[in-house]
């Protein structure tokens, strides 16, 4: 959901009260006719508020506590924990260090350079909601949002959850609000409060009995994605070739 | 009026479905269907008065042209069977098409038109042979030219319905199979109708032809999704 249009326009008389809304679109740099479009159905969505506040230079997680649902989330900002953080590492990453500790190259302390690849990666979305999930996780978010259970799985299926879903799950987990926002890519880590390096840290922390268990699991998904995703193929490759 | 506006949407249908599928051909894409659907052109052509009574009268005057719609409609109905058991993954429904008992009962469904055709008194053109509906080896002949199609719906009507519950599937597919799986029910309502004594009256024709509409439809979808799932393809490399 997204926040009202008549609260996105006092807010937007206030950040930039000389600026028309062509101007506003020119700063933020999207489109005038996505911006149009969305103060006409009265729903302005959460991208456009921090792509706007990106623009204009302010923070967007102080932006975001203008609006009603969002009003705790400069207060909410912690660092993230080491499951979220490794949760948000790729899974090729996480084999290369497996494969680094097996040359006897270990990176912790020493100068092995890890390089992850930027993130949010392909599973970040559900690899953080099972990071922070506390067991019930699903369950009471379906409870407190009105979202049913079988739109949250899509939702993570299809590696999206909507902002507001994202904090309040964030809420019920006890992590960091701003947690939720990055791995679904809609803050930077930087705007969330992600340390830059944290991710690494917390890979190498990892002894190697986890750092196994971690790949196994990981590779699990993946082999569970790629058997669904060649069911799919192959399906339409019968319907293609004998009807297309 | 309706009855025979729907048999000219058919037609034109039809030839639109069996046009977009020409510039394929070179490159060995569905040339089954094809050939289904030019044979289904044809076939809607022949059940439309004034062609028929042309290409007739170029036969003969004996209703050959009938005839040959006929079998024409069986090829179609046995063309389209086994790609859509194939496309749909329903073994059963192959089995059943191109399986022994699909073979017997397209031969005798075959000998018995020809029978009943031979042993008919058809002297003039008549389209869908309305002037000789009061003998019995006509009515019969009708009624076999019924069962072979209405057999094969019969087999597809499930696994079309399948189809369309496949959550998994692209929503295009499950839009089309939707098309398909209607198709199939009509077809199967309209034999079983007809073994009934009910005077269907406009719905005789509009009946079949609306299914024929469908289907055409349908495959048209599924063309499409060809055609523009040729141009972007899924992720190549699964592994990142």
């Amino acid at each position: 959901m997204a926040v009202t249009a008549k609260a996105f326009q006092l807010w937007r008389s206030r950040i930039a009260p000389q600026d028309t809304v062509s101007d506003v679109c020119r700063v933020a740099g999207i489109k005038r006719s996505t911006l149009a479009q969305q103060l006409v159905r009265g729903k302005v969505s959460v991208p456009t508020v921090v792509a706007i506040a990106r623009g204009y230079g302010l923070p967007p997680v102080n932006a975001l506590a203008v609006f009603e649902g969002y009003e705790d989330l400069p207060d909410g900002i912690k660092p993230p924990t080491d499951a979220e953080l490794v949760s948000q590492v790729s899974h090729i990453d996480i084999l290369r260090l497996l494969v680094a500790r097996s040359e006897d190259r270990e990176c912790a302390g020493t100068d092995l350079q890890l390089d992850l690849a930027s993130f949010p990666h392909r599973n970040s979305v559900r690899a953080w909601v099972e990071a922070v999930d506390p067991g019930d996780l699903r369950q009471r978010l379906a409870e407190s949002t009105g979202v049913a259970r079988q739109n949250l799985s899509a939702q993570l299926t299809a590696g999206r959850l909507a902002p507001e879903i994202a904090v309040q799950a964030a809420r019920i987990a006890g992590v960091s609000l701003t947690s939720g926002l990055v791995v679904t890519g809609l803050l930077t880590p930087v705007e969330g409060g992600w340390p830059p390096d944290g991710r690494a840290r917390a890979l190498c922390a990892l002894a190697d009995l986890d750092l196994v268990f971690l790949a196994r699991d990981r590779l699990d998904v993946l082999g569970k994605q790629i058997r669904r995703a060649e069911l799919d193929d192959g399906k339409d490759r019968a319907m293609w070739e004998n009807l297309g | 009026m309706t009855a025979l506006t729907i048999q000219w949407v058919a037609l034109g249908l039809c030839v639109v479905g069996a046009a977009v599928r020409i510039p394929g051909l070179r490159k060995r894409h569905g040339r089954t269907i094809f050939a289904a659907l030019v044979l289904l052109t044809v076939a809607v052509a022949l059940s439309i008065e004034p062609i028929y009574l042309a290409v007739d009268g170029f036969l003969g005057g004996a209703n050959i042209a009938n005839l040959l719609l006929r079998l024409m409609l069986y090829a179609v109905f046995l063309l389209l069977g086994i790609r859509m058991a194939a496309a749909f993954d329903s073994n059963l429904a192959r089995r059943l098409v191109v399986g022994p008992v699909g073979v017997t009962i397209l031969a005798l469904v075959v000998a018995a038109t020809l029978y009943f055709f031979v042993t008919s008194e058809l002297s003039g053109s008549s389209t869908a042979l309305r002037d000789f509906g009061d003998q019995d080896t006509v009515q019969h002949y009708a009624a076999a030219g019924r069962l072979y199609p209405g057999y094969v719906a019969a087999c597809l009507v499930i696994p079309a319905v399948a189809a369309v519950l496949d959550h998994e599937a692209r929503t295009i597919h499950r839009v089309a199979s939707a098309f398909l799986a209607c198709s199939f029910s009509i077809v199967v309502v309209f034999v079983l109708l007809r073994l009934t004594p009910v005077n269907l009256m406009a719905w005789d024709i509009v009946l079949p032809f609306s299914a024929i509409v469908l289907t055409v439809v349908g495959l048209c979808l599924i063309w499409l999704s060809h055609t523009l799932g040729r141009r972007r393809t899924r992720q190549a490399n699964k592994l990142v």
